[in-house]
């Protein structure tokens, strides 16, 4: 039988499998899988989060799993005693950690996080995960990069007024503090049987900075951020935003190697810029996949992957489906996506 | 002279170069320019050029808005101060994030471009309930409800948009405000607005503050 792993493998090394991967990053929806009518008693478990991963990847037949619980999550390990829950949605960070500049120079960044107690839900559902599925279906996990996370630590209005008008020193002690809870937290996943990092970093995004900016600002960070852990199963992903005016920079600046697109990037447009030196991910926009209708849905699909597929290297994505979506939608979109991307 | 200042302070606004716009002002202003010639010549006609702009898909980045914002408002502002008189404004309005929502960057540009044309906000912060919205509203007479969601469980909640249309409905308030929805689902789906019930959309802060400048205009008149 062949798996979501031998699928990736093939399409990362530009060979043929049945069809093209697809991850579809279902995430708050494990709730209701599961019959929890609370996201906030569901995510307080990492037994909760591994066996809805391991169930809706049944269901769906899509070659991927999380252990992604939500980004707030990460502020969490640094502090943050206040998360908003809602019924139907994503959770919010409520108390910013960092509130003055006196809180930046203060900040403390753990050893090792893999000993944190607010990673220990996440090692549980890691280890069922590897149990489970481990080497079979890609165990993904979602790391917010270095110049992004102040956003999640003092909101992200009060981080671009730090970024664009100083102080300087100020600004780069809070970078240098995450980049290193970047490095420490990638490589808790990583030995814990993460495969596939997503490196979110909307900064990465000509639709955030100036190319200008990139280079000088994001550019740098990125480097210190994955240089002691490589690019081994990193995934380039700017939260949505377009990112096709980089690519070629990142290739030969960093060498990473998967390009997660936004839903508004060009996918043959990226294809030619990566030119066969990697993979890149078609992700469809998934909020209309709440309101589209079936055919509307076939046809997005067929869309992306007429675009992608020539050439291979090619795999289908979604963004962080929204909960609203009708569950129908979710078959149509990824029974359009085994077909279309079928070989 | 006014065209002059306004290209070189905006070139240092899409740099993003709040120094070198501060520098442009002050070099005005010692060359005779008056406060209100600043606000009303420069900061003003430069923020329209800019909304015209983007509003024509140019391709501005978050922190070109921002910036933009921001420094139009800081701005106009110490120069405010600086008025033989104070200024008529032009309306004010209220804007908040809806329930569950804790981003603030939106509204934060969105304030900052209305500020710097006249228009008063009152911002009512962050996870805030409809019935605050219509209720403050109706206290400062404002022409529009500003709601700001970044998620889509919060642009679609029952406790959201869709709630403050049903109140501005029972009270009988339709005609006299309207509602101006922005932020990250919009985005992805045009028509989500009519879905929760907005009058209107903007696709990014900037051109939110010309359109909902264009709402208190009509209610001005």
């Amino acid at each position: 039988m062949i798996t979501g792993m031998d699928r990736l493998v093939a399409a990362i090394n530009g060979e043929k499998s049945d069809r093209i991967p697809v991850f579809c990053n279902l995430l708050d929806q494990g709730a209701a899988e599961l019959g929890i009518d609370s996201l906030e008693e569901y995510y307080a478990n990492g037994e909760h989060v591994a066996e809805a991963q391991l169930r809706m990847r049944e269901k769906y037949g899509h070659d991927n799993v999380w252990s992604l619980f939500y980004v707030g999550k990460e502020a969490e390990l640094l502090g943050c005693e206040k998360i908003i829950f809602s019924k139907s949605g994503p959770p919010n960070v409520e108390d910013f950690v960092i509130k003055s500049y006196d809180d930046i120079v203060n900040l403390e960044i753990p050893d090792d996080i893999s000993t944190h107690p607010g990673f220990e839900e996440n090692l549980k559902c890691l280890k069922i995960l590897k149990r489970e599925v481990g080497g079979k279906y890609p165990i993904c996990a979602y790391i917010t990069a270095g110049m992004t996370l102040p956003a999640i630590l003092m909101g992200m209005d009060k981080w671009l007024e730090l970024l664009l008008m100083g102080p300087a020193d100020i600004r780069d002690l809070l970078l240098e503090k995450c980049s290193d809870f970047f490095r420490k937290e990638i490589k808790a996943f990583r030995d814990n049987g993460a495969d596939v990092c997503v490196y979110s970093n909307p900064f990465g995004s000509t639709d955030f900075v100036s190319l200008k900016q990139f280079e000088a600002l994001s550019m740098p960070w990125m480097k210190r951020d994955i240089e002691p852990g490589g690019v081994g199963g990193l995934v380039y992903y700017c939260g949505s935003s377009r990112f096709n005016k980089v690519i070629d920079r990142v290739i030969e600046e960093l060498g990473i190697g998967v390009f997660y697109l936004s839903p508004k990037d060009d996918i043959a447009e990226a294809k030619k810029i990566i030119n066969g030196r990697g993979l890149t991910c078609g992700v469809i926009n998934d909020i209309k996949l709440v309101s589209w209708s079936r055919e509307e849905i076939r046809a997005e699909v067929k869309r992306m992957c007429d675009a992608g597929m020539p050439g291979g290297k090619f795999l289908f994505g979604t963004l962080v489906m929204p909960y609203d979506i009708p569950e129908q939608n979710i078959r149509t979109m990824l029974e359009a996506a085994y077909e279309y991307g079928s070989y | 002279m006014q065209r002059e200042i306004i290209g070189k302070y905006n070139e240092a606004v899409f740099d993003t170069d709040r120094d070198r716009a501060l520098e442009v002002i002050n070099t005005a202003i010692d060359h005779g320019i008056t406060p209100e010639e600043i606000v009303f010549d420069v900061i003003i006609p430069a923020m329209e050029s800019m909304m015209e702009s983007i509003s024509k898909d140019f391709d501005a980045n978050l922190a070109q808005h921002f910036m933009a914002a921001q420094i139009a408002s800081e701005v106009t502002e110490a120069m405010i101060a600086r008025f033989k008189t104070p200024p008529e404004s032009l309306g004010t309005i209220v804007i908040g994030t809806s329930v569950g929502d804790m981003h603030t960057l939106g509204k934060r540009i969105v304030s900052g471009c209305l500020r710097s044309m006249m228009v008063n906000v009152v911002d009512l912060g962050v996870n805030v309930k409809p019935e605050l919205f219509v209720d403050k509203a109706v206290e400062v007479g404002s022409p529009v409800i500003a709601i700001s969601s970044m998620m889509m469980h919060t642009a679609t909640s029952e406790n959201g948009c869709k709630r403050v249309r049903e109140l501005l409905r029972e009270r009988g308030l339709e005609d006299k405000i309207k509602i101006v929805v922005g932020g990250a689902p919009y985005r992805w789906d045009n028509e989500l607005y009519k879905t929760v019930g907005a009058d209107a959309w903007a696709e990014n802060g900037i051109t939110a503050g010309e359109v909902i400048k264009k709402i208190v205009m009509e209610a001005r008149s």
